[in-house]
């Protein structure tokens, strides 16, 4: 019976995904729609995201027998509600279809550590809704600060000391150093200073303008960047210059400026594979994982075997080993859904990360203030960069690089940071408040 | 309304942005599919993948079956109701089809994922899946020929070593065999005992692809067709043998300290005659000899679709000793084989000097009798030229016509071979037997084989009878 239900699951499950990326697609696509046909699209997928949890949750259910799993989903069901009524009092968001794609990934994120691991799918739960708590007491305040882009340099200098805190007592983890203990609750600096960093590029550029913002951007982005190299987190390092190289391309639109700092980040990233042993052991493992199975390659051969015996289909929830995979609800999540979901699934889930991007990239290209416009290309670069390194990482696309996969990993820190960037994304046509008397960087 | 226009002006520079991230995703999309198209079978084959177990939960084992379907490996239930795999000849396809329980091996290994899918009918799989049924999973058809796999077997007794006959024209491996042997059907209760350090005699090792075996008189293939591709001819070629040849401070003996005379290339062969091609190997430009036996195949991995089978190594450069090329030449010294390479180098011989990639599987079937998926004879290219090829067929035919292998009775087959008698230790008394080559019928099919019994003694007294049998049975 419980095998009928996977078998018969796994069809159902696949159906909704795959409505649900064809509406995303159209709904970025084809942006002739009328309002009435895209409402009703988007309350569909509403309604798709709401049956993929349901039918996973009852898969679950049937198959581990854990009656507590119906309990955890109703309250996933009231967090989805109230975030939806949240981010609507706080500013009538800017992309539904954004809101839906988000509601999604929390949902692949949920059923997938519920299915990991029960024990760390209520703690993820617990840190969606304390999230979901501090991005709105965040964004009451930010509403609240006049001219925000004036704070440049204290979103500076407090992003640089916490990744400097790291630097000297954080607890090393594979090699790097990511994440301090506080209270017994991990916290992971970097995921948030992410922000911190984009608020101080995007104040750089509209305080300064031209050739000075321009220095202290740069400068700003080399200390954040030394630090991290320093505590060998260099997946956030890259993102952090990534995000830097985007943002000022995106202010000065320079694209010599562009070839030549990729041309440096590129001679940069070579100078770090021949001073770094861990890089190298990473590479080793990308290009041959197999002939490293049983030490380097362990990791990255294992999320192949889930991904390649999965196959297309999958082998349906629950029925695939993707525990076989280390660290599988952190870094390597998306290779236990292609497992058990299917490659089908595995590959609309990445369109529906490149549709959010694209989401993210279409709110700041309607945002009416220049600060929030580069501050949320800020968080669309920094969001699909992160999901490019990560999945590209688990299907050995590109060398594994430790970064989470933006609201399905499991962990607190990854997930307020995406919470307060897609809260900041949507609102950020009500965020900017200008100066008394000061007309100068406001809308028109 | 001036930040207004800015606004404008930075637009695209956005677009240009999340285009750029749109390419990635897209690449890692196209990536994927092509890791599950192309790749995925090499990682879902490892043995580091224990996912296996999982899918047996649904599916039972399918069978497999010899060319001329005969039942070799089926699942059945034992009293209790639980499946176990049975081999209905114990240990005649040991090595070849392989055992699953401690792990698993041979052709149960390499296919075992194809042998836990099931391509019956959906709705079948269906109704299997609601009434709590396994569903058959499908079964191989292999190249084996049951009679020839018998004879090659049987001919091999007592002794240890490997038989292996190929068909040239295909690569269709028709009988494969491998001593000491195992039984599958008790490998779980015998584990301990067969994997015996003390015992060492490695009965889990398939030695007829993975053995390293001195190849004796049987490399002077090789070493002809480097002479002649060192810019020589054969008639160039003359000798007179005395029995023995003195290099540096070390004596090559004929067998048998005969000496033969004066000889020409192709008495020489057929005689196998120590002396003359021991002073042919040191003549040999030493990077043309290793090019020769590189395009041999020598030094890497053997083309075939059999997973996990051993390179044949020769190793030889300019700051080698004289005496060593000597002993190389002759197919002594550093250089191991496989009898599965040598035998791939006889197939090109019959096969007018196209290599076709050996292999074991022809089709796989679903449990409804649907082909699966059909195994087409693979090229691995010309090794020989024409010329050549005729030539060794000559020098071959005249060993066993007049030749070392005079003595033995092929019937009435057209046979071409090369014998070899191959010192191993110290004591040169005791030696491996070894027969290599092909036999053509008068419908012009062909059967190329290379046999090697371990401290048999001389090739024509022992390996070339056993290739007689395997000859006879296949052609019978």
């Amino acid at each position: 019976m419980v095998s009928v239900i996977t078998s018969f699951s796994r069809i159902t499950i696949l159906s909704y995904i795959l409505i649900f990326t064809i509406i995303d697609l159209a709904l970025i696509f084809e942006p002739k729609l009328n309002d009435v046909v895209a409402g009703i699209l988007t309350t569909i997928q509403s309604v798709m995201v709401v049956l993929f949890l349901c039918n996973g949750a009852a898969v679950l259910y049937f198959s581990k027998g854990d009656s507590n799993i119906i309990l955890y989903t109703a309250f996933q069901l009231v967090f989805f509600i109230a975030l939806a009524i949240v981010l609507n009092k706080l500013f009538i968001p800017a992309s539904p279809a954004l809101t839906n794609n988000i509601l999604l990934l929390l949902s692949f994120g949920f059923i997938t550590i519920e299915r990991l691991n029960l024990d760390k799918s209520v703690k993820q739960l617990i840190y969606a809704i304390v999230s979901l708590f501090i991005t709105t007491i965040v964004i009451l305040i930010i509403r609240e600060i006049s001219d925000i882009s004036r704070f440049l340099f204290v979103f500076a200098i407090i992003g640089a000391l916490s990744l400097i805190a790291i630097t000297l007592a954080g607890n090393i983890e594979y090699g790097a150093r990511l994440s301090f203990n506080i209270l017994g609750i991990r916290i992971q600096p970097s995921e948030l200073v992410k922000l911190s960093f984009i608020f101080f590029l995007a104040g750089c550029i509209v305080k300064y303008r031209d050739f000075k913002g321009y220095l202290f951007s740069t400068i700003g982005a080399l200390v954040h960047v030394l630090i991290l190299v320093h505590s060998k987190d260099l997946g956030t390092a890259l993102i952090f210059m990534a995000t830097f190289v985007f943002l000022t391309f995106i202010a000065y639109k320079n694209y010599i400026l562009l070839a030549l700092e990729i041309g440096l980040g590129l001679i940069g990233g070579i100078v770090a594979y021949n001073t770094f042993p861990h890089i190298r052991t990473r590479f080793i493992a990308w290009s041959d994982p197999l002939s490293v199975v049983d030490d380097k390659g362990y990791q990255i051969s294992q999320s192949l075997f889930a991904i390649g015996t999965g196959s297309w289909f999958g082998s349906g929830l629950n029925k695939g080993m993707p525990t076989k995979i280390p660290v599988v609800t952190n870094d390597f999540i998306f290779a236990a859904i292609s497992e058990e979901m299917g490659a089908i699934v595995a590959i609309c889930l990445i369109l529906i990360y490149m549709c959010t991007s694209i989401c993210f990239f279409n709110v700041a290209f309607k945002c009416h203030n220049s600060f929030y416009m580069l501050v949320v290309s800020g968080i669309a670069v920094d969001f699909s960069l992160q999901t490019i390194l990560n999945i590209g990482g688990v299907i050995k696309f590109i060398p594994s690089t430790g970064v989470t996969l933006p609201f399905i990993s499991y962990g607190g820190s990854s997930l307020l940071s995406m919470f307060l960037a897609f809260f900041i994304a949507q609102c950020s046509d009500g965020l900017w408040r200008p100066m008394k008397g000061s007309r100068k960087y406001h809308e028109e | 309304m001036k930040n207004s226009n800015n606004k404008n002006s930075i637009r695209k520079e956005i677009y240009v942005t999340a285009v750029l991230f749109g390419i990635l995703f897209m690449a890692m999309i196209v990536y994927l599919a092509r890791f599950l198209i192309v790749d995925s079978k090499t990682f879902i084959y490892n043995s580091y993948n224990s996912r296996f177990s999982v899918f047996a939960d649904d599916i039972t084992r399918g069978d497999i079956y010899t060319a001329d379907n005969v039942t070799i490996a089926t699942t059945s239930k034992d009293e209790e109701g639980n499946e176990v795999r049975v081999y209905p000849d114990d240990r005649l396809f040991s090595h070849a089809v392989g055992y699953v329980g401690h792990g698993m091996a041979g052709l149960e290994a390499s296919y075992s994922f194809d042998l836990l899918t099931s391509h019956i009918y959906l709705k079948d799989q269906i109704n299997n899946s609601l009434t709590g049924q396994k569903s058959m999973g499908d079964s191989l058809y292999t190249t084996f020929d049951y009679d020839t796999q018998k004879a090659a077997y049987e001919g091999l007794g007592m002794f240890d070593g490997a038989v292996i006959a190929i068909e040239p024209k295909t690569g269709k491996i028709v009988a494969m065999v491998s001593k000491p042997d195992y039984n599958p059907n008790t490998i779980d209760k015998y584990w301990d005992d067969i994997n015996d350090e003390e015992k060492s005699d490695s009965a889990l090792l398939n030695r007829a692809t993975n053995g390293a075996y001195p190849p004796g008189s049987t490399f002077k293939i090789v070493t002809t067709l480097a002479y002649l591709r060192d810019g020589n001819s054969a008639s160039d070629f003359s000798y007179k043998c005395s029995g023995k040849i003195n290099l540096d401070d070390y004596t090559i003996h004929c067998s048998g300290h005969k000496s033969h005379g004066q000889e020409d290339l192709l008495k020489a062969f057929s005689n196998s005659c120590n002396s003359a091609y021991a002073y042919m190997g040191t003549n040999i430009d030493r990077d043309s000899f290793i090019s020769t036996s590189e395009d041999l195949l020598f030094n890497k991995p053997l083309p075939t679709l059999l997973k996990g089978t051993k390179a044949s190594k020769l190793t030889i450069d300019n700051s080698t000793k004289e005496s060593i090329v000597a002993q190389t030449a002759i197919g002594q010294g550093r250089t191991t084989v496989s009898p599965l390479h040598m035998c791939m180098l006889v197939s090109a011989i019959a096969n007018g000097g196209e290599l076709m990639e050996p292999y074991l599987v022809d089709r796989i079937i679903s449990a409804d009798d649907k082909i699966v998926s059909q195994t087409e004879p693979v090229s691995y290219g010309t090794i020989m030229s024409a010329e050549e090829v005729s030539l060794l067929q000559e020098y071959m035919e005249a060993v066993v016509m007049d030749g070392t292998a005079d003595s033995v009775d092929f019937g009435d087959l057209n046979v071409y071979g090369k014998t070899g008698t191959a010192e191993y230790t110290e004591n040169k008394k005791i030696t491996h037997s070894w027969f290599v080559g092909f036999a053509s019928d008068d419908k012009g099919n062909k059967l190329a084989v290379a046999v090697i019994m371990e401290g048999a003694g001389y090739g024509s007294k022992y390996a070339a009878p056993l290739a007689a049998k395997v000859f006879n049975a296949y052609y019978k």
